[in-house]
């Protein structure tokens, strides 16, 4: 019943379709770089050629196969993928070799999530359903001579053709199919590009529209994490484990308090608190007694331990730690489980906005079974925990599964985790803001201080 | 084992922790595992053991420039280990307390007498002013821990001062402690149900010394 809705479940789609040799990789990479959006994809109509008949193939080492035509794209793959990132899933875009004229076998490019997908191609705005799923369709309208003229160019001077079969090419499939099928595309366009990218205006307008569309998009995240905290659900308290205030516990807080303590003496003892803090973690993965398994073990003076009390560890343990700050309890991590697979999330939060961006992500194979703690140093607004834990649920972790582990976390920042997550566990040494629904008071808990003191950039 | 003594405290027994000590009892458990295993208990062990030491207030400045009421250990602590398999739990203490004053005691059987006999001893020299952290993973007869204690109270340390650490602990021998040394706190993972004849911890973990070093 998770009701986080993350923002690569709703990527901002832009189709931009025109002439072979018209601009559109050029405009696609100026709308890259002037969006500057983290997570953003560019899928290019090039890679979804059909794989070609043994026939098919030798006609089309002779220059005989009509690549110029719709059929020739598979353009119900790129509906499926676009759909399937839509969705939150891994999906595999091909590659195709154009040398070989066929799909380069067992290599992909996985993709998982997007906020923004650009897809670029001739037939990018051909297909009715692939139309649907734009939120912006562009059609460079450059003249087809000028198309032409860079099309001899590129072939030629770039890609070692001789002119003959250039010109052949031109004249048998690319010119009459720009006309029968590219052309009319540009009627399903809102927003047509004369002369490509030269056309700066254009293009400057262009991107001006889409900045405030993500702009809204991002507002929509934003508030929706803030409704996930506002909501009075009573917190189950249940699933929150603070670790017990003992004598140790509190002089160690004390020392990572301390302005005086030095960056050494500071990693040390938050190394020692993430000790704490994963021990106690760990008494959340399932431990299997022997009388259940039918098993038990004999000590080295030959005696048998009664199978109720040996109990036995039967799920993998994985760990994955959001960049910087889940970093700092590695060491620890790998004092008490060496060997435990290690996944990475690099989700920052943009300064201006607050919203959480997925950066990166690098998961290990993640099996059903798998017990999942999740390392973030300091939760304040919970948003990239949030992501952090939606990310892992598309990868099939088992909601049940995950243990997420920090220093510190505000009470808001609790009510949204398990808003979103109500079956998740946590582990904290520090719960404050009571009461505040603001996130950014000057609150210690509220301040990042462990990740820069810890990799000493303070 | 349902009887409590008020001179022990054990770990919290969780199934974690029980999964531990399944890995360490197993006599097929590699050396390798069983010195991991046994480290990670360890290490619980020392901080259990460092959560006995008294506290008091200490009012410092953080990084924002606000007061905060916290706390620091009152008093100095070391450890003293009996030789061989005592020293197996020095790691542990020097990974809470990095520069830690550690003495050492080295207590063996006499062959004619059977009893144990002092051969060695080398103690920080202030070690009367000090809790003292005492390191022996075994407490089966208390015999030699008995004797270990007896050289720390000569050297001036306070009963009440000795806080000792052992993986496991047999119903004999903590009460040997509790006979004579009512205010030395035990702390151990597990207390087994007996010894046998020849005075091993049953079901135990077998020569914990050789398993760590020599098997």
């Amino acid at each position: 019943m998770s009701e986080y809705i993350p923002p690569w479940s709703s990527p901002y789609i832009i189709g931009i379709a025109g002439l072979s040799g018209s601009g559109k990789t050029t405009v696609a990479q100026e709308i890259i770089k002037s969006i500057n959006e983290p997570w953003t994809i560019l899928l290019s109509l090039d890679n979804f050629y059909k794989e070609l008949t043994p026939e098919l193939s030798a006609k089309a080492f002779n220059n005989e196969y009509d690549f110029d035509h719709p059929d020739a794209i598979d353009l119900d793959l790129i509906y499926e993928c676009v759909k399937s990132i839509k969705n939150g899933k891994k999906t595999e875009i091909p590659m195709y070799s154009f040398s070989n004229h066929q799909r380069i076998k067992d290599q992909s490019i996985t993709i998982y999530g997007a906020n923004v997908i650009i897809i670029e191609g001739i037939f990018t705005l051909f297909k009715k359903e692939l139309l649907d799923l734009m939120d912006c369709k562009v059609f460079v309208d450059t003249d087809i001579d000028i198309c032409y003229s860079r099309r001899l160019l590129r072939d030629i001077v770039h890609r070692g053709r001789d002119i003959k079969s250039v010109i052949e090419q031109w004249d048998a499939f690319v010119k009459p199919n720009a006309i029968l099928y590219v052309l009319p595309t540009r009627s399903n366009a809102d927003i047509v590009i004369p002369r490509g990218s030269d056309n700066y205006i254009a293009l400057e307008l262009l991107i001006e529209h889409l900045k405030n569309q993500l702009k809204i998009k991002s507002t929509e995240h934003i508030n929706h994490l803030k409704m996930l905290g506002l909501k009075i659900n009573p917190i189950n308290w249940d699933n929150v484990t603070i670790i017990e205030e003992t004598n140790q516990v509190k002089v160690i807080k004390t020392i990572l308090l301390n302005k005086e303590t030095k960056n050494d003496i500071f990693s040390f003892y938050f190394d020692r608190i993430a000790s704490i803090l994963i021990n106690e973690s760990l008494n959340f993965v399932k431990y299997v007694s022997g009388d259940s398994m039918g098993k038990t073990i004999e000590t080295p003076i030959n005696v048998k331990i009664n199978p109720t009390d040996a109990f036995f560890q039967l799920n993998e343990i994985i760990a994955v730690s959001i960049i910087r700050s889940g970093d700092c309890f590695i060491k620890s991590l790998r004092r008490t489980i060496p060997a435990a697979k290690i996944g990475k999330l690099l989700i920052q939060t943009d300064s201006r906005t607050g919203e959480p961006q997925l950066h990166t992500e690098k998961l290990p194979i993640i099996t059903k079974n798998s017990q999942v703690l999740l390392f973030d140093a300091q939760t304040i607004s919970g948003a990239a925990s949030i992501m952090a834990i939606k990310i892992l649920l598309d990868h099939n972790v088992d909601e049940n599964n995950i243990i997420l582990v920090n220093y510190t976390t505000t009470e808001l920042a609790i009510k949204r985790i398990f808003h979103a997550f109500p079956k998740i566990k946590s582990v904290t040494a520090c719960v404050g803001g009571h009461g505040s629904t603001d996130s950014d008071n000057d609150w210690w808990m509220c301040h990042r201080f462990i990740d820069n003191i810890y990799y000493g950039t303070n | 084992m349902d009887k409590e003594y008020d001179n022990v405290i054990r770990l919290r027994e969780t199934n974690q922790l029980k999964c531990l000590y399944t890995i360490i009892r197993n006599k097929n458990t590699p050396r390798e595992d069983f010195v991991f295993y046994s480290d990670r208990i360890i290490r619980l062990l020392v901080e259990e053991g460092l959560n006995q030491l008294p506290i008091e207030s200490n009012i410092i400045e953080t990084p924002l420039n606000v007061t905060y009421e916290g706390s620091k250990f009152k008093g100095k602590i070391c450890g003293v280990s009996i030789i061989r398999a005592g020293e197996s739990m020095e790691q542990g203490l020097r990974d809470c307390c990095r520069s830690v004053r550690l003495g050492k005691i080295l207590i063996q059987r006499d062959e004619e007498t059977a009893t144990p006999k002092l051969f060695y001893v080398k103690l920080p020299s202030d070690i009367s002013e000090r809790y003292v952290l005492l390191l022996d993973p075994l407490l089966a007869t208390g015999g030699s821990a008995a004797m270990a204690v007896n050289v720390l109270l000569e050297n001036g340390v306070k009963e009440d001062k000795i806080i000792f650490l052992n993986v496991l602990a047999s119903p004999e021998g903590i009460k040997v402690f509790k006979d004579n040394y009512p205010k030395i706190r035990i702390i151990t993972g597990m207390v087994d149900e007996c010894l046998n004849d020849q005075k091993y911890v049953v079901p135990g973990v077998g020569d914990f010394g050789d398993r760590y070093y020599s098997i």
